[in-house]
């Protein structure tokens, strides 16, 4: 069923005009039969007062009587003499006057008749009225098509009632859908009809209670977020310092202290990254977009990473707009360009170029983020959207902490923004292009 | 002339309603898009029209029986028509190739139902344009007969389409087997009136019990092909009908589950 309204009309009116048109059918049959006998109890009268009025016992020689040409009449003499007869009526006996039916079916004069016999017993005589059929049928159904016309002509009326009688009915359902149609993705409110009809009942109930219990998960879950991030941040921190003591303290200064040391910071890393992997989750209904600064926070974030930057002795530069309005959220935007611009830094080599663009049209605003690094394969542009998925596997030869987290962090941000994101090579530095498109 | 109309639009109505019932319930079921159906009722509408407004040099045709000999090929036409459809929507339309088959076979059959039942009602409509007293009547009766028929098309659909797609398949199967041999028992009808078939005595006479004049008579010709007197050579032909398809669509289902 693909429209309920469709379904509900298109069966009625089918129900309808059946039920209609039979029983319309079994009355037109019926009146037909009434107006039949009516027609019969006509000739007899006529046949009654045509023996009153006439004397005739003996054959007329002269005038005979004009009558309408749907009428005759006969006059016949108990020894079947024609004593009289209408203009149009035939000289002869068109079937036996003395059987037992008054009422007979005759044809003559290319028409089929309707005759009545009556039998004068005064004067000894009978005497024959005839109607044609034709007419007599036409004249019926002339009355009763009056009476049908109007129960034909009404169905497609009632079928525009049932049109706007069903749209009436189905308002409560439109109003439902509108209001969860229109809901924003952060809106777990739950849904408040003006008058709930008792159908809907259950399932306003339910959606609310759904509404409700998922609203609650995230609370919960944002919840468990901060408490995470800070039980688990505070005993690397305290390693860190562990180690740190450990090193001068000791005059340690071995391999092995090395990759302690750089061990704690690639554990402290993918969990700052886990946690910002869920923060920025396209499910995530409690981001609010608002206007912001696209170009000062690029220039906060280059600021921020400048001092690493530079001890690999790279060039990093920004072109384009001095101003750019996007909706974004301001936290997630300085994590998505801290991943972009390190993931530029780590992956290219000492003394390479990282240029950051940013250029606006009155749709749009476009993020480039260009470097001249051996960029990424053709066939891996999508893979390295996957989460923990490291190009070249274990085998990546950055040397650089990295979990495979970053471009997944990114693609979520760019998803929450409604933005979209391509890869590409640079076509002047040589390495990796990225081109993130917001909406304005 | 108000009950004429109704039967003989009724008859014409009903047995295209019922063909394009099944073909839309079962395009529903596998989601086959609607849109030929419009393509065949107007592509049917046209060469109805046309072909109405040719009648008498069609008639003229094979010594003077054009008209039942070309009502004839229609019907037989029909009935491959649902024979193929029958066998198709039996083993399923998961490739394109099936499904091209499938949407072909049900223009060509609303195509030609559409041609067969429209010159009937064209030519009996514009039969009655010289006499304006009757005029009335008949299309007040052709309207009468073209609500019940459609109703009845409409009310199948809907049948079919709320019941599960296994019932629905079984359901459809039956109505096909019936509507496909009632048309053999026309195409009989017809080259018996055409003086094609030599024509015999009735085998049975049912007029008493069901009248095939009467509303219930009309829409079990439509449904069943009701024949209150049928000859012996047109009920060989129905049953005949009916184990054909059934053999055909059977033989086909198996060789394709193997």
């Amino acid at each position: 069923m693909r429209s309920i309204r469709t379904y509900l009309l298109l069966a009625l009116l089918a129900i309808i005009t059946l039920v209609t048109f039979v029983s319309l059918l079994k009355g037109y049959q019926s009146s037909i039969e009434k107006a039949q006998q009516l027609f019969d109890d006509r000739l007899k009268n006529i046949a009654g007062i045509i023996a009153n009025a006439n004397q005739d016992t003996q054959p007329r020689t002269a005038g005979v009587f004009e009558l309408s040409p749907g009428v005759f009449f006969q006059i016949w003499s108990d020894d079947f003499m024609l004593l009289a007869h209408s203009n149009n009526a035939p000289l002869i006996q068109l079937f036996d006057i003395d059987n037992d039916s008054p009422f007979n079916d005759i044809n003559f004069s290319g028409y089929r008749w309707r005759s009545y016999t009556l039998q004068d017993t005064t004067l000894n005589r009978w005497i024959i009225v005839g109607e044609r059929d034709d007419i007599r049928y036409t004249l019926a159904e002339n009355v009763v098509l009056a009476s049908i016309i109007p129960i034909v002509l009404a169905i497609p009326v009632a079928a525009l009632i049932i049109w706007v009688a069903i749209g009436l009915g189905l308002k409560p359902l439109r109003e439902l859908s509108e209001q969860l149609n229109n809901k924003q993705a952060d809106d777990l409110s739950p849904v408040v009809m003006r008058e709930t009809p008792k159908e809907l009942t259950q399932l306003v109930t339910t959606t609310n209670a759904l509404l409700d219990r998922l609203n609650a998960a995230f609370l919960r879950e944002q919840q468990f977020s901060t408490d995470a991030a800070h039980e688990l941040r505070t005993p690397i921190s305290a390693l860190k310092v562990q180690v740190h003591n450990l090193q001068t303290a000791h005059k340690f200064n071995d391999q092995e202290i090395e990759s302690l040391a750089l061990g704690i910071d690639r554990m402290g890393h993918v969990i700052e990254q886990i946690l910002a992997l869920y923060r920025h989750s396209p499910d995530q209904p409690l981001m609010k977009l608002t206007p912001l600064d696209l170009c000062a926070i690029s220039q906060h974030v280059i600021a921020k990473h400048y001092d690493q930057i530079a001890l690999k002795q790279q060039q990093i530069s920004m072109v384009g707009e001095e101003k750019c309005l996007i909706k974004g959220n301001k936290f997630a935007l300085e994590t998505l360009l801290d991943n972009v611009i390190l993931n530029a830094s780590k992956y290219t080599p000492d003394s390479s170029e990282i240029r950051i663009g940013i250029f606006q049209n009155n749709q749009s605003v476009k993020l480039v983020i260009e470097d001249s690094g051996p960029g990424v394969e053709e066939h891996d542009y999508d893979r390295v959207f996957e989460r923990f998925y490291r190009g070249k596997g274990d085998q990546h030869d950055s040397g650089t902490v990295g979990c495979g987290l970053g471009l997944a962090i990114v693609k979520h941000i760019v998803s929450i923004h409604h933005a979209t994101i391509s890869l590409d090579r640079c076509a002047d530095l040589g390495g990796l292009k990225i081109v993130i498109t917001f909406p304005k | 002339m108000l009950i004429n109309a109704v039967i003989i639009v009724l008859r014409e109505v009903l047995e295209a309603s019922l063909i394009m019932s099944l073909f839309l319930a079962y395009s529903q079921h596998v989601t086959v898009s609607r849109l030929w159906l419009l393509l065949g009722i107007v592509l049917g509408g046209l060469f109805a029209w046309a072909y109405a407004a040719h009648i008498s040099t069609f008639s003229n045709w094979f010594d003077g029986v054009g008209q039942e000999v070309i009502n004839a090929g229609l019907q037989l036409a029909i009935y491959f028509i649902l024979l193929g459809f029958i066998t198709q929507a039996l083993i399923g339309v998961s490739k394109p190739i099936q499904r091209i088959t499938l949407i072909s076979l049900m223009v060509l059959g609303i195509v030609l139902a559409s041609i067969r039942e429209g010159t009937e009602i064209v030519l009996f409509i514009t039969g009655f344009s010289a006499a304006p007293d009757l005029l009335q009547a008949v299309l007040i009766g052709s309207s009468i007969g073209a609500g019940i028929g459609m109703s009845v098309g409409v009310c199948i659909y809907y049948l079919l389409v709320t019941m599960t797609f296994k019932n629905s398949v079984r359901l459809g199967y039956v109505l096909t087997l019936l509507i496909a041999a009632a048309m053999i028992s026309q195409v009989v009808q017809q080259l018996i009136q055409a003086d094609w078939i030599i024509s015999q005595y009735p085998l049975w006479d049912t007029s008493n019990w069901i009248n095939e004049r009467s509303l219930v008579g009309q829409l079990l010709y439509a449904l069943i092909g009701y024949e209150a007197t049928p000859t012996p050579i047109q009920v060989s032909a129905y049953f005949s009908a009916i184990a054909m398809i059934v053999f055909v669509s059977f033989y086909q289902l198996s060789r394709h589950t193997k």
